[in-house]
């Protein structure tokens, strides 16, 4: 009952940052936006049809009003039609959204287990030969942007040039009644999950392992170890469960970006329809109702993030209240 | 590492951050390898600003997709553009990319960052958080896009969108930082002998944090130029001229050809650039942050 309350609280409170988001995004977007009245028009149009598809667009209402619709379609998760594709943008959200999640799923947590593993390896050798060899491939992984990482897997893996052992892009990888075909779906998933992971593990492995040699410095740790605890139950129980509140920060906190931000630019390179393809067909569009819908969503999506963090902080460190 | 700390400890001289931080410094191989190829890098920009090199980036010649040659060192595109050339002018766009953001994120960051520190747990600082939080839960493509649509293709509409979106995570820092000095005996004296508030703030406060902001500048300016090699290539950044971003962009065609020059070159010298960048921007926390374990 008080997880309850605490959560029903915690959604309100995440009302400013949703309408901060949407506010942003609408002024910039929307009202700042291109005028799309002669996009949608024929040729050689009579003032009454201009007038006729200003008003469709909102055009002829003041700001405030046309801001309450946006507000209006996100409650009610009805954003119209999209002008890219002849279809409503909540349908549309719907059919690339498992795309998108079955895209990202493998990589992400791939990207943050090995990463945990691997910094608490360097961490355990810490200033040895093994820390230095970790933490070089970590700058290196850093160094190399996304875009060449991708072009290079998928000419190395996917081209004529390289093995040629996946497809190219796409994906294929539905039967006809929508079921999954898990095959076909590894072969398509796996050089984009290679390039995520290869990126993640440079960031986040040298991030845990900080937060890991910091908690290694700690009095109860040195304890523990001139009581001879053994290695696993030292690092596992005294290291790994007490650093576990910055880890889950910070893998709470990319959930949001990652389903718009990270998938962006794969789907768009390997041209799989998810959200962040159609994000991008939006963008260069100009598709004003999607990218709202897209917005709206993702602060949402942050308020249920933050709420879920505050929950697990409390699962992993019981000293943590609920306020 | 213990014996280096030992020996700063009992320096005779050099008590300062500076000083303390230097002597790191000078003691660290990568970093200073660092420090010299980004060193080369900016001599690089700068001979290209004034104009000495890198001049004939958008010359066509008769040699289309050749490999290097004496004339050409690294080989030519398929319109016949020298890639050597274009590499090098590229360096100073990525310059003028990092260096106006970080400078711009970093000043607004420091300023937000201490008023946000020092007014902690008044409204002033409950709106800097919101305006923050905000900030961050844009989703970034969609926020460079945005200010793109709003300012009306304005070739620094991508500069512009990554300083409104990069002074967050420089202006958090600098908070902490700035909760934690308003306590100390320096600042009660200045405020016993009543020196104004914005005095206190950017006089007295913001300047002991100036080896944080340093930190966090070389922090942005990699993130700058790596972001714009991105949205280069996704066509929401540079427009007109020449990027590493849209050299890898064009390169994706010479690719599925068989030709690497383009994407080789302008991939590596990216690289080159931010690993060195890397490594001195690692050097200085390590120099510069007394809370940074390594």
């Amino acid at each position: 009952m008080d997880v309850l309350k605490f959560a029903i609280r915690k959604l309100l409170g995440g009302i400013p940052l949703i309408l901060g988001v949407t506010f942003i995004a609408f002024l910039l977007m929307v009202y700042f936006g291109p005028d799309l009245t002669y996009e949608k028009l024929g040729k050689n149009p009579t003032p009454e049809e201009i007038a006729e598809i200003r008003h469709q667009l909102g055009y002829d209402q003041p700001f405030l009003t046309r801001y309450g619709t946006y507000l209006k379609q996100l409650v009610t998760l009805d954003f119209g039609y999209a002008d890219i594709r002849d279809l409503k943008v909540s349908d549309i959200l719907k059919e690339t959204m498992p795309v998108s999640l079955h895209l990202i799923i493998p990589g992400f947590i791939l990207g943050n287990v090995i990463a945990v593993i691997l910094a608490l390896i360097a961490a355990y050798h810490r200033s040895s030969w093994v820390d230095k060899l970790i933490m070089t491939g970590s700058v290196i992984g850093m160094s190399i942007s996304f875009l060449i990482v991708i072009i290079v897997f998928q000419l190395i893996f996917s081209s004529s040039y390289g093995l040629g052992w996946f497809p190219v892009r796409g994906w294929e990888v539905y039967d006809a009644d929508g079921g999954i075909i898990w095959l076909e779906y590894l072969k398509y998933v796996t050089v984009p999950t290679l390039a995520t992971v290869f990126v993640a593990l440079g960031y986040n492995t040298r991030f845990y392992r900080a937060v890991l040699v910091e908690e290694m410095t700690k009095d109860h740790v040195r304890t523990a170890k001139a009581f001879g605890h053994g290695t696993k139950a030292l690092l596992f129980k005294g290291v790994l469960k007490n650093a576990m509140v910055p880890i889950i920060t910070r893998v709470m906190f990319s959930i949001p970006l990652v389903v718009v931000s990270g998938s962006l630019l794969i789907e768009s390179y390997f041209g799989i329809p998810g959200v962040g393809k159609v994000t991008y067909d939006a963008i260069l569009a100009g598709d004003q109702n999607i990218l709202k819908a897209i917005v709206g969503l993702t602060a949402v999506l942050f308020v249920i993030v933050l709420l879920l963090t505050d929950i697990l902080y409390r699962v992993f460190d019981p000293r943590v209240e609920l306020k | 590492m213990n014996t280096k700390s030992i020996e700063i400890s009992t320096m005779e001289k050099g008590h300062s951050v500076w000083d303390k931080a230097w002597y790191k410094f000078k003691n660290d191989g990568m970093g200073k390898l660092g420090a010299l190829i980004v060193l080369v890098y900016f001599i690089i920009a700068l001979a290209v600003w004034f104009g000495f090199v890198g001049g004939n980036w958008s010359d066509t010649s008769d040699a289309l997709s050749e490999g290097p040659s004496m004339k050409h060192w690294f080989g030519t595109n398929q319109i016949g553009q020298d890639i050597f050339a274009r590499v090098i002018f590229s360096t100073k766009v990525a310059f003028e990319v990092g260096l106006v953001v970080a400078i711009f994120s970093t000043l607004l960051g420091s300023v937000l960052g201490s008023l946000s520190g020092y007014y902690s747990g008044t409204w002033v600082d409950s709106v800097i958080l919101w305006l923050m939080g905000v900030l961050d839960s844009i989703p970034f493509y969609l926020f460079v896009a945005a200010v793109a649509y709003a300012l009306k293709e304005n070739p620094f509409a991508m500069h512009i969108a990554m300083i409104s979106t990069f002074w967050t995570g420089t202006a958090r820092v600098i908070r902490g930082e700035v909760i934690k000095l308003k306590g100390q005996e320096f600042v009660e004296a200045a405020r016993s002998i009543g020196v104004v508030e914005s005095r206190i703030i950017f006089k007295h406060i913001t300047p002991n944090t100036s080896h944080i902001l340093l930190v966090q500048a070389t922090i942005v300016f990699v993130a700058a130029i790596k972001s714009e090699v991105i949205l280069s290539f996704l066509g929401m950044g540079v427009k007109d001229g020449v990027s590493w971003g849209l050299m890898i962009s064009e390169s994706t065609l010479d690719i599925q050809a068989g030709y690497f020059n383009n994407f080789i070159a302008s991939s590596m010298f990216m690289f080159v650039l931010v690993i060195a960048f890397n490594m001195f921007s690692d050097s200085m926390q390590d120099a510069l942050d007394p809370k940074k374990v390594s």
